[in-house]
């Protein structure tokens, strides 16, 4: 209860000096703006709340970093800490998307020639399974921030460590929208 | 004849409602046990979901030898309690048509899903069934937590990696099979080291693989040796293997992995409600996947609920305060209704604190403490004076909600009402009341 809640604390603090960032730097803001604000300033604050120890919580300041508008945010918000988190976070993770893709394909061509040969139930079954298993995870990773650039055994973990700031965080978000919502009735 | 007719129709009559009240009762008779047990269940459950969660956390937020050591320690609990828990609860399955019935601790969410979401989503079921399936599947956890003591983080490791890993490496010691490698775990084995490990591993496997070649003689005496230096080097864990199977580093290094795995996706069960019945990687991916998706659609929605309240991203830092509140207690509140309940007698605090002029934001930060202790006087009477609905639910709320602040806070609340909010807490109750008489 006391990490969680202390977690969420620094979630609320942070998210709400983005928010006053975001509306001090531009007035006026379409809906779907300040629904980008709010969202942003909110996966920051959550990112941060982490404080770069975790992979995903790098691999997500760095993302939102990398476009202009979002990258001041980014900043002001951090201060001091974003170098630090962005330092720590590798950059030479590109390749191995590239080399899974074609991995893929030449693997596929093989897969079938293998399958039609030996076409007992059990290896067809084993063969499903681990493409399956595959096809999963190769998801989870485009899903989890960050995620390319892992193992499965890191992967896992960081899945784990990012559900739970993200309960956390909607578990905030909700609470907070719903005492917004009594305190405007409109 | 005709007289007859209707005797025997009201004995047939009589007959069958004896028997549908026969089957009534059993029926009855099955959901109050049910019932009963669901809610002791549950009351139990919401401290050990939150210590559940909170240990989940600690997991990570502290240093990474503890991240393991406890890890270590919850797993191996874990099975232990789910098997033990499975077997309490063989009614639980069947008891799916009730669930609406159950009150859901902690996230309220489906209730609140339902009001906002626009385009057609599947994820109000998905997340009923996430939100109620999350309380059939946390009762382990609670032991396992008060179990994590800290100990001394060899001892553990070792104890608990040997159970672990190698439960089938005792009947080979007893066998005496000097060949392979021996199962043992170098005290201060970080979590970072251990992913090195795997490659490390078959390096220093077949090492020992030589070395033990060498020495043939009592396992026992050269593993206490080995023991004892490997200790000095704590990069690497021995891989015992098991009866039957492949010794090839490779294996050895593989299984190591494969083992990893799946510990993770234990905790990945326990934390992804609903996942108590999937066994096997593919479906647990999936629910995983469902899961992350889910909440981050949630904090989609979210955000564009809180844009479309506020027209230009004003929110009031004194609405943070009660907000902290809500986000400490309702882990703890069983009631379905509980988040309108427990926002009604924050809302009264805050008309007086809008018109409190709002202070820079450092201040706010800073003095959270402070503006918790006021806050904690002014909901005490507030809740009073909302009798018009729910007055039983209310009154059950303020209590628990009483009790759980003091917990948390440790203010007794006598003492907080003469603190510096009272004039405006009272002008809300006031304002209350005067809504409650129009109303």
């Amino acid at each position: 209860m006391g990490a969680r809640s202390s977690f969420k604390l620094e979630f609320l603090k942070k998210w709400a000096l983005g928010l006053k960032i975001c509306s001090s730097l531009a007035k006026d803001m379409s809906f779907l703006e300040r629904k980008k604000a709010i969202k942003l300033s909110a996966d920051v604050a959550m990112a941060s709340a982490r404080d770069g120890t975790t992979c995903w919580s790098r691999a997500l300041i760095a993302n939102a970093s990398k476009q202009d508008d979002k990258k001041i945010i980014v900043r002001t918000m951090l201060g001091s800490e974003f170098k630090k988190i962005t330092k720590s976070s590798s950059s030479g993770s590109f390749k191995p998307e590239k080399r899974v893709r074609s991995k893929k394909i030449l693997r596929r061509s093989c897969a079938i020639t293998r399958i039609r040969k030996t076409a007992t139930k059990r290896v067809l079954a084993c063969s499903i399974a681990k493409r399956l298993v595959k096809k999963r995870t190769q998801v989870l990773k485009g899903i989890v921030p960050g995620g390319e650039s892992m193992d499965e055994v890191s992967l896992l973990e960081e899945t784990l460590d990012y559900i739970l700031s993200l309960q956390a965080q909607v578990d905030v978000m909700r609470g907070f929208a719903n005492t917004q919502v009594l305190s405007n009735p409109k | 004849m005709n007289s007859a007719l209707p005797e025997m129709l009201q004995c047939v009559q009589t007959s069958e409602n004896i028997a549908g009240n026969g089957t009534d009762m059993t029926v009855l008779e099955r959901q109050r046990g049910r019932l009963k047990w669901q809610q002791q269940q549950l009351q139990s459950q919401q401290l050990q979901q939150s210590y559940f969660n909170e240990n989940q956390l600690n997991l990570f937020s502290l240093s990474q030898t503890q991240h393991y050591q406890d890890l270590m320690n919850n797993d191996s609990a874990f099975r232990e309690l789910a098997n033990q828990s499975m077997k309490v609860d063989p009614d639980l399955e069947n008891g799916w048509p009730n669930f609406t019935k159950y009150p859901i601790p902690r996230t309220g969410f489906c209730g609140e899903m339902k009001g906002f979401v626009s385009s057609g989503l599947q994820t109000d079921a998905l997340e009923m069934d996430y939100s109620i399936s999350r309380t059939s599947s946390c009762p382990p956890a609670e032991a396992v937590a008060m179990a994590g003591d800290e100990k001394g983080i060899e001892s553990v490791l070792t104890e608990k990696l040997a159970s672990t890993v190698g439960r089938d490496s005792f009947k080979k010691r007893k066998a005496d099979k000097a060949q392979n490698p021996k199962v043992i775990v170098a005290g201060d084995v970080k979590v970072k080291k251990i992913k090195g490990d795997a490659e490390e591993v078959e390096s220093k496997i077949t090492e020992q693989n030589n070395s033990s070649n060498n020495r043939e003689t009592s396992a026992d005496t050269s593993k206490e040796n080995s023991k004892v230096t490997e200790v000095q080097k704590p990069d690497y864990i021995h891989v015992r293997a098991r009866r039957g199977q492949a010794t090839d580093s490779h294996s050895l290094a593989e299984r190591v992995r494969r083992e990893k795995i799946s510990e993770r996706m234990k905790y990945l069960q326990d934390l992804v409600p609903g996942c108590n019945k999937i066994t096997g990687k593919a479906g647990m991916l999936e629910e995983i996947i469902n899961y992350v998706q889910s909440l981050q659609r949630q904090v989609e929605f979210l955000s564009m609920k809180l844009a479309t309240v506020n027209p230009r991203l004003e929110f009031n830092i004194e609405n943070f305060f009660a907000k902290e509140l809500f986000s400490a207690c309702p882990d703890s509140f069983p009631s379905v209704g509980m988040p309108s309940e427990i926002v009604n007698p924050a809302y009264l605090q805050f008309n007086p604190a809008q018109q409190v002029v709002s202070c820079g934001l450092d201040m706010a930060v800073n003095s959270s403490d402070m503006g918790l202790r006021r806050t904690n006087s002014s909901p005490v009477p507030v809740p009073e004076t909302f009798l018009d609905s729910s007055s039983f639910t209310q009154a059950q709320l303020s209590t628990i909600w009483e009790t759980d602040l003091q917990n948390i806070y440790n203010v007794e609340f006598h003492q907080g009402r003469s603190s510096a909010f009272p004039s405006q807490a009272f002008t809300g109750s006031m304002e209350a009341n005067n809504l409650k008489m129009e109303m």
